[in-house]
């Protein structure tokens, strides 16, 4: 658990630093990144582990999503620069990839079936792999965008 | 009297034609390094106030509308810009944020503040080797973030590396990014494929589902929620298309990846 736990924020904030660099952002805020993306993604492993709340993906992502939105609005004007190229990154890490990738693959298998059991059930897959994804991602980049307008004045003041 | 063209033409009280000109310049670059509509009206205010003026913008996804007129409403301009695409740019845009402050703050002239959004506008990019070395190591991380093996997150590591480099050389030669990011998905995705045939590690499927995951849009479907929430519906609608339509050929380069290496559940 606790292993796992530090393994989750580690890789997190190294998946954080390198998406980071895509976008080519200035260097101060790669550690503020690294940051808000470990203790958002781990924050999302403990709300869905069974130990302790085993909440499910969406609200979890959101919830963690929220958290990062947070820190990365308190921490902008600290390292002065805006607060949405420190969490951009930072949410990437929580991209629902394995569900993406199902959906495809369930759209493709159900595609080239004939017979109708097996179209229902891939057409089952389908939509209920396609739905969490897209509410997973809807309710992450909604909890981590809302920060930033709740604290207008520290956000926009950030590179003052 | 005939004045010389010391300091580029520029005068220290600026006429609201140059003003008009440098911000419909700096919203160009804003908006094409992907700043968000909020951050763009915002930055423009605030420094068309430092110059004595009023502006007013539309921002639409292919241009931006900029009305400028001098506080006794003695002169108004108007100018159409189209955006200067460069592809999502962190660095721009906090060194553009970070020059309306000092702008509107009164610590740069209109003259200083034209020379260095000048500089800012040639501003080099980070190392491309670094930036594919950090990505391909940040895909590795994110198959092991969705429980994937040793093995796993070598092949998600090669598929990146492979799949990236691809995409940097496309946009090079300023090829459609749509097409660009079609071929990295099948290329990654190929590569990502190779687990599942030589049974490689216990969790090729997981190999397979993060080598194209570099690939997502995020920072636009962020910037089309920060937009949403702000009113720019139009805007907002047309940022998330566009992320839609980059989703669907990354989805599509997938699938062809998929059915070239006929994986055993066909």
């Amino acid at each position: 658990m606790t292993i796992g736990f530090i393994q989750d924020a580690l890789f997190s904030a190294i998946a954080a630093i390198g998406f980071a660099s895509i976008s080519n952002p200035p260097r101060a805020i790669y550690g503020s990144c690294a940051l808000t993306a470990a203790i958002g993604h781990s924050c999302r492993y403990l709300l869905m582990s069974d130990a302790w709340c085993g909440m499910h993906i969406i609200p979890a992502s959101t919830i963690a999503a929220f958290l990062i939105g947070t820190l990365a609005v308190l921490l902008a004007p600290r390292i002065k620069c805006p607060a949405e190229a420190c969490f951009s990154p930072a949410l990437l890490p929580m991209i629902p990839g394995v569900y993406a990738y199902r959906t495809v693959k369930a759209l493709l298998l159900c595609l080239f079936q004939h017979e109708e059991v097996a179209f229902n059930h891939y057409l089952y897959l389908l939509m209920s792999n396609g739905l969490t994804c897209m509410f997973i991602i809807l309710g992450m980049v909604v909890g981590a965008t809302i920060p930033m307008f709740l604290f207008k004045k520290i956000s926009f003041q950030a590179t003052r | 009297m005939v004045t010389t063209t010391s300091m580029m033409n520029c005068d220290p009280s600026p006429e609201a034609n140059e003003v008009k000109n440098f911000l419909a310049e700096y919203a160009a670059i804003l908006l094409g390094c992907g700043a968000t509509c909020i951050r763009i009206e915002k930055n423009l205010r605030r420094m068309a106030e430092a110059f004595g003026m009023y502006v007013g913008t539309t921002i639409m996804p292919t241009y931006i509308l900029l009305s400028i007129r001098t506080r006794n409403e003695a002169f108004s301009y108007c100018s159409i810009e189209r955006p200067k695409k460069g592809g999502i740019n962190f660095n721009l845009n906090t060194q553009l944020s970070k020059l309306s402050w000092e702008v509107a703050d009164g610590k740069l002239t209109f003259c200083e503040a034209r020379q260095r959004l000048d500089e800012i506008a040639h501003s080099p990019h980070a190392n491309r080797w670094v930036v594919l070395l950090l990505v391909a190591l940040a895909n590795a991380s994110f198959c092991r973030l969705f429980g994937g093996d040793g093995k796993s997150m070598a092949v998600v590591f090669v598929a990146t590396l492979c799949g990236f480099l691809l995409r940097q050389e496309m946009l090079r030669h300023s090829i459609d990014l749509r097409f660009v990011v079609f071929c990295s998905a099948f290329l990654s995705s190929v590569i990502g494929a190779t687990g599942h045939i030589f049974d490689w590690g216990a969790t090729p499927d997981v190999a397979l589902a993060t080598s194209v995951l570099y690939l997502i849009p995020g920072v636009p479907y962020i910037n089309a929620v920060s937009d949403m929430l702000d009113g720019h519906y139009i805007c907002s609608f047309s940022r998330f298309m566009n992320a839609v339509i980059l989703t669907f050929c990354l989805s599509l380069g997938l699938c062809c990846g998929l059915l070239v290496m006929e994986q055993s559940w066909f």
